[in-house]
């Protein structure tokens, strides 16, 4: 009954964490602090780094990039994760079980492995564009890789899974009865969908394009394969900035604007949703 | 000397005070148990002898010597908890097998050890089942069985029939008591539920608000509770409000809102002429009669309800003031039958079954 | 009504349609590759004109391949041994501990799976260059360590929450040190979550790019790390034949952690 009073040890049990605390500190908060306050110390200090980088139609455009295809992909994996997590959710054991293979292999394979495979698949002469010529709906190959089509396509692969699973979670937990009750109450098909599932799995949906969204924002291997260097994402010019240009003032003001935005979306995540348990 | 004497414990969570000053002495062999509402320290008394907490004063003596700076797993005491704890990845002998291992006994001894405990909890032949695939019921008799093997000089038990249903939880604890008669193992045994403690126990302690309110048997608890709350939740009873008129030698004389008296009733609590107090009456220990009834030990009531309840009938009676207390008949009784709503009766009872309790 | 498949009438066709469709999208990538390193067409034609293995004996017969592939190996190793200690130690505290701020504590260790790898990426490269760390298997191990152990973490701690400390306060008065309840009576039983978060760990460290990229010399490579600079080159099938073997791992992997699901449930 008392038992969480009791751990029949003494002490705190803060001496276990210590060893994750410190690897934390020496590998990740110290670094991460000093090349966040390079962003303000070089070449000189100042804030001329951030200046640069938000006054600057050049830089804007990465920055309208990234926004536009984070949210292409959330939108596109969105409409799509739904009526595959609800289907999940209400099909066989079997079939789901079969589903939820394909998705964890898919989310499991070498990332690098699905992105070659899509540059392959969408170049020039790839087999995208070469059924699409046979079925007549084009007659010359579509520009689908270095641009942001291919991005938004290639990234979209690599997010569904974090849609669908999160979505799966809250559609099974969604008693029939629900919706058993508004069919009786009168309720059609689409009023049933539109006035109690999609509520009902609304927390859902915003997690996992809150999720989709914030990893979109700083994914860095699709953009460099499958987009051009003129359609540059946001962390593509931090890499360039540090590893071609060595301006680590630049790439580590970049690294910051990129640090906020996902800090700030994940706490509004953890507060939308720290009373549901999603 | 008592086995083990439960000394001046209190036992201070911030500023909460859990248990105070509970002061008690078990004797080798002896069933004791611990009664109380949840929260009145019956638990956290129990988990100072086991070691899982310390004491903020106080002392536990096992024949004799302090136990309170041996930590628990060399306290050599057996417990069974309210939750299921049989591990999970081991079958019921190798749980039962498991305080052999930790004291590194040869095989030949653990097999022996473990095929008698799982013989006195009537487990023979399921040593190699999974605890997953076990009742509720069985999976109590495992720990049992555990907590037993290492001859514990002390066997705690937490709740241990908590989870299961009514019917089951009756059946294991008949053979709780067949198996402390068959071992002869002292038993500190926690439970809220009275009923449960009265079948079982030598001897009950009831705990409220981290105090000990009466140590005794089931009979002296039942037939002269020390405290109001002792007779509250040891046993089925009425309570009915009134003032102490006068206290003498004998007892004291309380006065109902008519002005009824009652005389030379035993006061507990410290009363004082004026002061409230109410008169505790048992169901089952008091008769209805047409009569005048028994003098100075007999109330006028007027019936406002009956229930039938297979082998007894409970009758709602109002007194002339218009407190409802209950009076159980027993199947048989001769006015059974006859008794009606509106009926005009007396009820009576023997004097030693009338008590009062100042109110403070 | 909704939630009930049969009763769904024409939108069921729809549903499964869909499904189907996505099933084909998410396996297309993985059968095409696969076939692919089997294609005899260097400029990866497909459907191919003839089938070879002759990728694969290219695969085989570069030793900067195995290399990699070796060297991978060890830091995963590694990365999964010490994701699992700190994992399960700071599990402990995290889920038994008593102390003020531990889901602050939680939070903390969690961000690492938050924040872009790019970012971290970017500033270990820094601190490696400065400490010079940079290229060696220890500043390799360190990287892949930081991304990997919120995920060990999850994993242990979800098993952890689940299993009942009375039990192991039983294992206690059954006389068995606190250390040595802890290790035969919570480990086995947390077992299926420690199996994950190896696995997780391994993956995580096998599979990494980003950091990668940083923290590699020409001395010292991953496999991804050869992916990468060989894609950026040219699409060459002998990337589609390296990554039929690493689809085939990841299969044999979810397979032996579907195994253990099982065995845990029986």
């Amino acid at each position: 009954m008392l038992s969480f009073l009791m751990p029949a040890r003494r002490g705190s049990g803060l001496g276990m964490a210590l060893p994750a605390l410190v690897l934390l500190l020496a590998f990740f908060v110290v670094p991460v602090t000093l090349l966040l306050t390079r962003s303000v110390t070089e070449p000189q200090p100042g804030l001329q780094n951030y200046e640069t980088l938000l006054g600057s139609a050049t830089y804007l455009r990465v920055f309208g990039n990234t926004f536009l295809v984070s949210g292409t992909v959330t939108l596109v994996t969105a409409l799509i994760a739904f009526p595959v997590a609800w289907l999940l959710a209400i099909t066989t054991p079997r079939l789901a079980g079969i589903l939820f293979g394909i998705i964890l292999l898919s989310m499991w394979t070498n990332l690098l492995a699905r992105t070659y495979a899509w540059m392959v698949l969408l170049q020039q002469t790839g087999l995208i564009n070469r059924m699409l010529m046979a079925v007549g709906v084009i007659d010359q190959p579509l520009q689908l890789t270095n641009n942001l089509i291919g991005v938004t396509i290639g990234m979209v692969y690599i997010m569904l899974p974090f849609m669908i699973l999160p979505l799966y979670g809250v559609i099974r937990k969604i008693d029939p009865a629900i919706l058993q009750a508004a069919a009786l109450c009168g309720a059609s098909k689409g009023q049933a969908l539109r006035r109690v599932l999609l509520p009902l799995a609304a927390p859902g949906i915003a997690s996992g394009a809150l999720m989709v969204f914030v990893m979109s924002l700083g994914y860095f291997v699709t953009p460099a394969l499958l987009g051009g260097t003129s359609n540059m994402m946001l962390a593509e010019l931090i890499v360039q900035q540090v590893q071609s240009l060595v301006n680590w003032g630049m790439g580590a003001a970049a690294a910051f604007i990129l640090l906020v935005v996902t800090l700030i979306l994940y706490a509004l995540q953890l507060r939308l949703f720290a009373g549901r348990g999603v | 000397m008592s086995y083990l004497h439960i000394n001046g414990i209190r036992k201070v969570f911030g500023d909460v005070v859990a248990t105070d000053h509970v002061e008690l002495e078990i004797a080798q062999g002896e069933f004791m148990t611990f009664l109380g509402p949840s929260g009145s320290g019956k638990s956290t008394t129990l988990y100072i002898v086991a070691g899982f907490q310390d004491p903020t004063a106080g002392d536990i003596r096992l024949r004799g010597q302090s136990i309170l700076n041996i930590p628990s797993h060399k306290r050599n005491i057996g417990m069974v908890f309210q939750r299921y704890t049989l591990f999970p990845h081991l079958s019921v002998a190798e749980n039962v097998a498991f305080p052999l291992r930790v004291r590194r006994m040869n095989r030949a001894e653990i097999d022996d050890k473990v095929r008698r405990a799982l013989a006195l909890v009537r487990l023979d032949g399921l040593g190699e089942r999974m605890p997953a695939k076990m009742s509720g019921g069985q999976q109590q008799r495992v720990a049992l069985a555990r907590a037993l093997v290492y001859d514990p000089p002390v066997l705690l038990m937490d709740e241990p029939l908590s989870a299961l249903d009514k019917k089951l939880r009756e059946e294991i604890q008949h053979e709780i008591r067949r198996i402390h008669q068959e071992t002869g193992v002292t038993i500190l045994y926690v439970t809220h539920d009275q009923e449960e403690a009265l079948r079982l126990s030598d001897r009950i302690a009831v705990f409220n608000q981290g105090k000990i309110e009466q140590v005794g048997t089931g009979p002296q608890l039942y037939a002269s509770p020390a405290t109001r709350f002792v007779a509250d939740f040891v046993g089925d009873s009425a309570f009915l409000s009134g003032q102490v008129q006068d206290m003498t030698g004998t007892g004291a004389t309380l006065r109902f809102a008519d002005g009824t008296m009652l005389r030379d009733l035993p006061l507990h609590g410290a009363g004082r002429p004026g002061g409230a107090a109410d008169l505790m009456l048992r169901p089952e220990r008091i008769d209805l009669t047409p009569g005048r009834g028994r003098e100075g030990a007999s109330l006028p009531v007027t019936v406002e309800d009956v229930t039938f309840l297979g082998n007894s009938s409970t009758i709602s009676a109002r007194t002339p003031w218009g407190e409802v207390l209950a009076v159980r008949l027993t199947f048989g009784h001769p006015l059974l039958g006859q008794v009606r709503r509106g009926d005009r009766l007396t009820v009576q009872w023997q004097a030693q079954d009338a008590h009062a309790f100042a109110r403070d | 009504m909704l939630m009930n498949f049969d009763k769904l009438g024409t939108w069921r066709w729809v549903l499964a349609g869909i499904a189907v469709l996505m099933a084909l999208f998410l396996l297309l990538p993985i059968v095409f590759i696969v076939a692919l390193s089997f294609g005899d067409s260097r400029w990866l034609i497909f459907p191919p004109p003839g089938w070879t293995m002759r990728w694969y004996h290219e695969l085989f017969a570069d030793p900067r391949w195995l290399q990699s592939a070796w060297t991978s190996a060890r830091i995963a190793v590694v990365v999964m041994v010490l994701s699992v200690i700190l994992g399960l130690l700071a599990s402990f505290a995290l889920v038994r501990g008593q102390f003020r701020g531990r889901a602050v504590l939680r939070a903390f260790f969690l961000t690492p799976m938050i924040l872009p790898v790019v970012i971290i990426a970017v500033a270990l490269y820094a601190f490696f260059l400065r400490i010079g760390l940079n290229g060696t298997f220890t500043g390799f191990v360190a990287a892949h360590l930081i991304v990997a152990l919120p995920f060990s973490i999850i994993a242990i701690t979800g098993a952890l929450k689940t299993f009942d400390p009375a039990i192991e306060d039983a294992a206690i008065l059954c006389g068995a040190h606190p250390w040595e309840a802890r290790a035969r009576v919570t480990l086995p039983a947390i077992s299926h979550g420690v199996f994950s978060a190896a696995i997780f760990s391994f993956l995580i460290s096998w599979d990494e790019v980003v950091l990668a990229i940083f923290m590699a010399s020409p001395t010292l490579q991953t496999l991804p790390v050869r992916v990468w600079t060989t894609l950026r080159q040219d699409l060459t099938p002998v990337i589609a034949a390296a990554s039929t073997l690493l689809v085939l791992l990841t299969v044999v992997l979810m397979i032996v952690a579907a195994l253990i699901r099982k065995g845990k449930s029986r």
